[in-house]
């Protein structure tokens, strides 16, 4: 039978356009034009290439206004099989932990998910928490953190890249994957792929549609509370421009002050 | 069976008015754009002359989101210190305001949604890779190892028409059939634009000069259009100078002429919000490809259909009329017999009686005139020592014209005998 594969995915501001007020310390995000986060690139490819190499069905899911539908398309273009958007006005404002729950509903309602892909973190909040969330919501294994990711008979191998070194793991299914960025190259729509996904467009979810109640949602069942945003200090560093006659001064005082050893030839 | 009755390749002006005409007549037909958003990659200036926009959207003139209308048209000599220049503000432009300054960004993703919501499929952000060929019939398009079937493909690509050559309907490009054009949209404020081209309301001013003050023998010819609160600048340089002389650059011309004493008042204090390049077709009817062929058409300037003959310098009309052409061809060709090499063969019959390549045939040539040492070095030069003469006080007794012209000739840094032959041909041909 084919794997079941569950990809998440945030639509984010691109990060490159996002300021900080430098009065109000809050993010300024009205420049900013709207991208898929790119960990969830990431997380799309880890997924793409278990496909690519057994039979499988890619389920990309994300929980966000109809806005959105343009980023599930792009997902379907580069071959995910179907795409899901949980849609409810009542969701608004709902930090990490409704958001789990409202997800990790949605997945148990799919009852065959074999492997949930997701990024690790989004550019926009940086928590993390959902995948870890949806995984206990769940109850399925986690790996975190990792880079790649492989199949083998009921099985999730993952290598999860650490502080001190990279870890592998092996854990079973129905587990939770959450994808670094950057750890591999997403591929690009195709032109069939995108003409498929006009063809069969999206499903939206309301929070009727998963059983979950609307006052287990929203800003009001959400405990984070944001008290306040601060500036990130910056540093001055001690800079100087040393011209290339002065190059083996320079060598002579870093071995002096221990930073660098001469090692001899 | 095919999957479409027809893909078009190309959301630009060609492309989006063929793929209404079809859809709007009820076909079933793919739209390919590359860039997302649409107009994204488009550099054009650009002035839109939309009369044949009518064919396709009745209302384009309310609807159609265009900056200014052309008011006022003015073309300009430029030397080091001068701008000698001959401006057409008229009446004549108000009772049918067909010019329009636009923005390819926004204008293009009109365009496309119009297609859309006309009932066409359009596909953006995904660049197709050849013409599929199968038997010798075009069946449709590859794009990373797939074909996408249609019963006729068109290809509405632009200026660099990748598809058209990868697929060998259409010789490479050579330096001497494309001009590199680099443009710059400079933010100023409304009020600013009307008070500094004299424009009240959605007048707008379209001026092209020749830039007479470049070093060495690098020609280029420069642009300026008002939009709403933005002016839309740059210059089109013959890609054979910019090949011969390597110590000019592009981005070095379009300092220049924005730094000339006579364009730089019109654009100071202004931002830069956006600044691209793209090359711009300069082949005329000589490099015009084959049009059509079993099951395929070419349209727009992917078919070299632009027209510049130093004074204008034009492509979406043509690229409108073609695009609407090339569907209607279609729409009778599935009426009658079929799509075939001979079904289509109307598309060039149809192009022949319009303005599109009566235009090309008529002009055939005038890049030999419109780049060259008289309209880029000898007028400019001529014309100013005129006026010099005409109309600045040296406490010497006076020259008559006639005396002040031939010295003009002296002045042109040409051979007089080279400059009346030049300027004959010049005639003739514009």
């Amino acid at each position: 039978m084919a794997l079941h594969l569950v990809v998440l995915i945030k639509v984010v501001p691109d990060g490159k356009e996002v300021f900080v007020d430098p009065v109000t310390f809050t993010l300024n995000r009205s420049m900013a034009t709207n991208i898929i986060n790119p960990a969830d690139e990431n997380a799309l490819e880890a997924a793409l290439q278990i496909k690519d190499k057994m039979d499988a069905k890619i389920t990309v899911m994300t929980m966000a206004p109809p806005f959105a539908e343009p980023f599930l398309m792009e997902c379907m273009s580069r071959g995910a099989d179907e795409a899901v958007l949980i849609s409810d006005r009542a969701v608004a404002g709902s930090d990490t932990y409704p958001t789990s729950l409202t997800v990790a509903a949605a997945i148990r309602k799919m009852g065959d998910v074999d492997i949930v892909f997701a990024g690790e973190k989004t550019s926009d909040s940086s928590t993390g928490h959902v995948g870890p969330g949806v995984a206990e919501f769940i109850g399925a294994e986690l790996a975190s953190y990792s880079r790649k990711v492989t199949y083998e008979d009921g099985y999730v191998i993952a290598e999860r890249e650490l502080e001190n070194g990279v870890e592998e793991v092996r854990i079973p299914t129905p587990a939770v994957v959450t994808i670094l960025t950057d750890s591999n190259d997403p591929r690009r729509a195709t032109l069939r792929k995108k003409i498929d996904a006009m063809k069969k467009g999206i499903i939206t979810w309301s929070l009727a549609d998963i059983n979950i109640p609307a006052d287990w949602v929203g800003l009001r069942s959400s405990p984070t509370v944001v008290k306040k945003m601060l500036p990130f200090p910056r540093k001055d560093r001690k800079a100087e421009k040393i011209e290339k006659d002065k190059i083996p001064e320079l060598i002579d005082n870093l071995v002096k002050a221990g930073v660098i050893k001469l090692e001899a030839e | 069976m095919s999957e479409f009755d027809a893909i078009v390749v190309g959301g630009g002006p060609a492309g989006s008015s063929a793929a209404m005409r079809l859809a709007s007549a009820g076909h079933n037909v793919l739209l390919v754009e590359k860039a997302d958003p649409p107009g994204s990659k488009n550099v054009s200036g650009g002035v839109l002359w939309g009369n044949d926009l009518e064919a396709v959207i009745p209302d384009w003139q309310k609807t159609a989101p265009v900056e200014r209308y052309v008011k006022a048209k003015g073309v300009g000599f430029l030397t080091k210190e001068s701008n000698i220049g001959l401006e057409f503000r008229s009446g004549l432009f108000d009772k049918n305001r067909a010019g329009h300054m636009v923005l390819r960004a926004k204008l293009d993703q009109w365009l496309v949604k119009k297609a859309k919501d006309m009932g066409a499929m359009v596909a953006t952000g995904v660049t197709v890779d050849r013409v599929a060929f199968d038997k010798g019939k075009a069946i449709g398009v590859e794009q990373d190892g797939d074909i996408i079937t249609s019963d006729c493909v068109i290809l509405a690509e632009g200026a660099n028409p990748r598809v058209a050559i990868d697929s060998g309907l259409r010789e490479p490009l050579n330096d001497k059939d494309v001009a590199i054009g680099v443009k710059e949209v400079i933010k100023l404020s409304e009020k600013t634009v009307n008070e500094r081209f004299n424009l009240r309301d959605k007048e707008g001013f379209a001026g092209e000069y020749v830039l007479g003050f470049l070093p060495d023998q690098v020609e280029a010819g420069g642009f300026l259009y008002t939009n709403k609160d933005t002016i839309s600048a740059g210059v089109v340089i013959s890609m054979k100078h910019l090949r011969e002389n390597d110590r000019t650059y592009s981005f070095d011309i379009i300092e220049q002429f924005l730094e000339h004493p006579a364009i730089a008042p019109l654009v100071d204090g202004g931002s830069v919000e956006e600044y691209s390049a793209h090359m711009v077709q300069e082949g005329g009817i000589e490099r015009v490809p084959k049009l059509y062929g079993n099951g395929y058409m070419i349209a727009g300037d992917a078919a070299g259909f632009s027209f510049s003959n130093g004074l204008v310098l034009q492509g979406m009309n043509y690229a409108i009329a073609s695009g609407i052409a090339a569907a209607d061809t279609f729409i009778e060709a599935k009426k009658g017999s079929g799509v075939s090499e001979e079904s289509l063969a109307g598309y060039r019959k149809r192009l022949l009686d319009s303005y599109v390549l009566k235009d090309l045939y008529n002009f055939r040539g005038i890049d030999e005139v419109t780049w060259g040492r008289l309209p880029h070095r000898a007028m400019p030069n001529a014309l100013e020592h005129i006026m010099k003469g005409l109309f600045i006080e040296q406490g010497v007794p006076k020259k008559h014209l006639y005396q002040l012209m031939t010295e003009a000739l002296g002045e042109s840094g040409i051979r007089t005998s080279e400059a009346v032959l030049e300027g004959y041909r010049m005639l003739r041909r514009m």
